[in-house]
C-alpha cells in the first residue's frame, strides 16, 4: 500500500504491522524525487510494509507528535512505535534495506 | 545555444607549456646576470613570485634579495652553485615596484626592478603585532575559508604569498620543503575536492595526488613520505569518515581506515550531529611513539585514537555524556584544577611526550540541546591536555583563548601548532558577528550572506607572552608559519604528474518519468558546463523546489544524476568558498571514472526533459 494519508486514517493504518511515513512538502524538490523513488519500494517490498505519505505543512499534529523539523523525512514505525528514521532524500537500496531489517 | 560549454585546462599542462616558453626565451637570448630574463607569476598562480634566468661564464653560488619596504622585511635566499641560473623570487610586493638584488658568491651585485600592480588584496589585513626581531622572514600562511584565497603575511602585515588558485584547506610544509594542500578542483559541494597538490612556493605544482573519495581537511606526512588524506567513499550514505595512505611516488592507496569499523554512528552525537555527517572529521595526526592515529571529529565533541595497524580502538578524548555505557571504558577521568572538555574541536596533535593539543571550538559548550551556550557567551581556546592511558586520566596543562571570551570564539574550522614546548601558535579563524555586530553562531558564508562579517585573529605564545597576533577582515580555514624558501634550488623543472584516480560518482537509480520537450533548456537556466580531462561540472540555475535531474545519455546507456534544488544551511561549512551568494544556483560534479565514450547531455525539469547540445567525451 502507498497513499497520502491525513490524520485520522493515518492513526488507523499506523497502529499495526511495519509502516514507513514520509512526511514531505509539495515545495520540496527532493520530495518529488523520493516519491518516484517510493513508488519503486513499493513495487520491491509492498508486501513487507505500508507506506504512507503525509503532507508537512497539513499535517501539523502529526509532525509535532513525530518531532519532524524538515522534509522529506522517513519514518520506520512498527505497531506504531518508531523504530528508524532518516532524513533528508533516500535512493531505493538504503530504504529497502532499512524495511528489510526490520520487517 | 542556450548552454554555455568551457574547457579548463589542469594547471600542470599549462604550468608546462608556460614553462617551456620561458625556457625556450631563455635558450634564444643571451641572459647574463646583469641583463637575466625575468618571468613574473612564471607558473600563473603566485602572482607575488617570478623567475629570473641566467647564465654566468663560472659555476657559482647566487644570492636572492627581495628588498622589503623596510630593511628588515628584506627576503633573502642562496642558491647552489651552478652556471645556468632558474631562480624563483618570492615575496613580491603588490602595487609596488620592487628592487630585486642578484649577487654571485664573491662579485657584483645586479639590481632589476619588478613592478606588480594590485594582484591582491592588501584591505584584508586588520592589523598585525609583532616584531621583526621575533617574526624574522617567516610569514603567516593562511588558507581560505571563504571568498579569500591563500596568503602569506609577513611580521609588518605586508601579503609577500598569495595563490590565485582557489587551493582549500590544510596547507603542509612536507620535509623536502615543498607546499602540500587541497586542489582547486571541486569533485562534490560543499568542499569535496579531487585531492592535493604537492607544489613549490613559486606556485609549479609537481604532483596532484587525486583520491577516489575525495579530499578534505586535513592532511599528514608520514615519517616515510607517504601522505595520510582524509576522505569518504562518495557512494557511501555518510561523509568525512575515512582516511587513506597514499604512496608518495605513485599515488597509489596503501591503506584504508572505515571509521565505522571502530565506532557505531549515532553514538555520542554532539549538536551539529547528522545522519549523513555523523563524524565530521576535521584533523588526522600520526604518533610514531606510539604507532597511532588520532583523528578529530567534530560532530562526536571526540579525539579517537586508533591503532594503526589493527585500525582497534585505543581511546577517546571527550565529554562521555551521551555515548552509551559499553563506550565508557574508552574515555579518560579528568583530574587537577579547571579542566574543561573540548567541544567540537579541529586539528588535533600530539605533542613529542605524548600530550595531546586541540584548538577547542567550545561551540555550544556541551553535548546537550538544554544546556548549550551561545556565541555572545561562549570563548574558544587552544588546549593542551596530559593523558594517562594507564589509569585513563586526563590533566589540563595549558589554554589559550578563554579569557578573551567572544571576541576570539570561532564556530568552526581553526588550528593549533605546536613549535616547541611553551611555543604555541593558536589560530580562531572563524569568527563571525551577526549584522548588528554581535558574536555569531553562524558559519562564516552563512554569516556573510544574512548581513554579517568574518574576522580571523592568529596568536603565537610563548610561555604564556603573546608574540604575535594577526587580525584578517575574513575567515581563514587554517594558519601555518612558514618561511618562503627552503634550503636548495626551490624549484624543479619538468612537467608535473597526476596520480592517482578520481571515484565514480553517485547515479540515482530512479527514473523520473519525463516527456522529451524537444528543446533547449530554457535560457533563464543560465547553464554552463566546465570540462576537464577527469570530471565535468554543470552549472544551473533552478526554480526553488524544482524536480531537477541531470542525464547522460549514449543510445541505451544512461547515467542520471540528482540535483537537489532545496537550499539549507549545513551544521558544517569548513570552506565555503565555494558557496553561491544565489540559492537558486546549483553546481553538479560528475567524475568520469566509470564513463567511456561520448554523452549528450540533457536535463529533467520537472517532468520535461531538456536537450543542452553539448556532447561530453570521457
Amino acid at each position: 500500500m502507498l497513499k497520502e494519508v491525513e490524520s485520522t486514517e493515518f492513526n488507523e493504518l499506523a497502529e499495526s504491522g511495519l509502516v514507513l511515513v514520509d512526511f514531505f512538502s509539495t515545495t520540496c524538490g527532493p520530495c518529488k524525487m523520493l516519491a518516484f523513488v517510493l513508488n519503486d519500494v513499493e513495487k520491491a517490498v509492498g508486501d513487507k510494509v505500508k507506506i504512507l505519505k503525509v503532507d508537512f505543512d497539513k499535517n501539523s499534529d502529526l509532525t509535532k507528535k513525530y518531532e519532524v523539523k524538515g522534509y522529506p523525512t522517513l519514518i520506520l514505525l512498527k505497531d506504531g512505535t518508531e523504530i528508524k528514521r532518516m532524513q533528508g532524500l533516500q535512493q531505493k537500496p538504503a530504504i529497502i534495506k532499512m524495511i528489510e531489517e526490520n520487517a | 545555444m542556450s548552454v554555455e560549454y568551457k574547457r579548463i585546462e589542469h594547471w600542470i599542462p599549462l604550468q608546462k607549456e608556460a614553462e617551456e616558453k620561458m625556457l625556450a626565451e631563455f635558450e634564444s637570448g643571451d641572459y647574463t646576470i646583469e641583463n637575466p630574463l625575468v618571468k613574473v607569476n612564471a607558473y600563473l598562480i603566485n602572482p607575488l613570485s617570478a623567475v629570473v634566468l641566467f647564465k654566468t661564464k663560472e659555476e657559482t653560488a647566487v644570492t636572492i634579495r627581495v628588498r622589503g619596504k623596510t630593511k628588515a622585511a628584506d627576503i633573502v635566499h642562496t642558491f647552489p652553485k651552478g652556471k645556468t641560473h632558474i631562480l624563483p623570487v618570492l615575496g613580491l610586493y603588490a602595487n609596488y615596484n620592487n628592487t630585486v638584488e642578484i649577487t654571485p658568491y664573491r662579485g657584483k651585485t645586479t639590481t632589476i626592478q619588478i613592478e606588480l600592480g594590485d594582484v591582491c588584496d592588501q584591505s584584508v589585513v586588520e592589523y598585525i603585532e609583532t616584531t621583526p626581531e621575533y617574526f624574522q622572514d617567516n610569514i603567516m600562511l593562511l588558507t581560505p575559508a571563504g571568498s579569500e584565497k591563500s596568503i602569506g603575511v609577513d611580521f609588518a602585515g605586508d601579503i609577500r604569498f598569495h595563490l590565485t588558485a582557489l587551493c582549500v584547506f590544510d596547507a603542509k610544509r612536507l620535509k623536502n620543503g615543498n607546499l602540500l594542500i587541497g586542489t582547486d578542483r571541486l569533485i562534490k559541494l560543499p568542499y569535496y575536492m579531487s585531492g592535493l597538490y604537492e607544489m613549490s612556493m613559486v606556485g609549479k605544482i609537481y604532483k596532484e595526488y587525486r583520491v577516489p573519495g575525495a579530499y578534505h581537511h586535513d592532511e599528514f606526512e608520514m615519517p616515510d613520505g607517504n601522505i595520510l588524506c582524509l576522505t569518504e567513499d562518495l557512494r557511501s550514505e555518510t561523509v568525512e569518515d575515512m582516511c587513506v595512505l597514499l604512496d608518495r611516488n605513485t599515488g597509489e592507496i596503501l591503506k584504508t581506515w572505515d571509521y565505522k569499523k571502530f565506532l557505531t554512528p549515532g553514538e555520542g552525537q554532539g549538536l551539529s550531529y547528522t545522519d549523513e555527517d555523523w563524524f565530521h572529521n576535521n584533523a588526522v595526526w600520526y604518533d610514531e611513539n606510539t604507532h597511532s592515529l588520532t583523528f578529530s571529529g567534530r560532530h562526536i565533541d571526540s579525539m579517537v585514537n586508533i591503532d594503526f595497524d589493527s585500525g582497534e580502538l585505543n581511546w577517546i578524548i571527550g565529554d562521555p555524556e551521551t555515548w552509551p555505557e559499553h563506550m565508557h571504558k574508552y574515555f579518560f577521568k579528568p583530574v587537577g584544577n579547571n579542566f574543561e572538555w573540548q567541544y567540537e574541536q579541529h586539528a588535533n596533535l600530539i605533542t613529542p611526550n605524548g600530550d595531546v593539543m586541540c584548538f577547542d571550538n567550545h561551540h555550544n559548550s556541551t553535548k546537550v540541546e538544554a544546556k548549550k551556550v551561545l556565541a555572545h557567551n561562549n570563548y574558544s581556546r587552544g588546549v593542551r591536555y596530559k593523558i594517562n592511558t594507564e589509569d585513563m586520566t586526563i590533566e589540563q596543562v595549558w589554554q589559550y583563548g578563554k579569557d578573551r571570551g567572544a571576541e576570539f570564539f570561532s564556530p568552526y574550522i581553526c588550528n593549533v601548532e605546536y613549535y616547541n614546548e611553551g611555543h604555541y601558535l593558536v589560530h580562531s579563524g572563524g569568527i563571525a558577528y551577526d549584522k548588528d555586530g554581535l558574536p555569531s553562531e553562524a558559519l562564516g558564508a552563512y554569516a556573510v550572506q544574512t548581513g554579517g562579517r568574518q574576522e580571523a585573529i592568529t596568536v603565537e605564545v610563548v610561555h604564556n607572552v603573546k608574540m604575535f597576533e594577526l587580525k584578517t577582515n575574513s575567515n581563514f580555514y587554517r594558519a601555518e608559519k612558514v618561511k618562503l624558501y627552503t634550503q636548495g634550488s626551490n624549484l624543479e623543472l619538468g612537467e608535473g604528474q597526476i596520480l592517482g584516480s578520481m571515484g565514480v560518482t553517485l547515479e540515482f537509480d530512479t527514473e523520473i518519468p519525463a516527456e522529451a520537450a524537444g528543446e533547449m533548456l530554457p535560457e533563464d537556466c543560465n547553464a554552463r558546463i566546465e570540462d576537464e580531462m577527469d570530471k565535468f561540472t554543470f552549472f544551473c540555475r533552478f526554480m526553488k523546489g524544482d524536480l531537477a535531474m541531470l542525464m547522460l545519455e549514449k543510445g541505451e546507456e544512461v547515467h542520471r544524476y540528482y540535483i537537489s534544488t532545496t537550499s539549507q544551511p549545513a551544521k558544517a561549512m569548513c570552506c565555503g568558498s565555494f558557496l553561491d551568494s544565489d540559492d537558486r544556483n546549483t553546481r553538479t560534479g560528475i567524475n568520469k571514472a566509470g564513463l567511456s565514450g561520448t554523452y549528450d547531455v540533457r536535463v529533467i525539469i520537472n517532468d520535461k526533459k531538456y536537450e543542452t547540445g553539448i556532447k561530453i567525451e570521457c
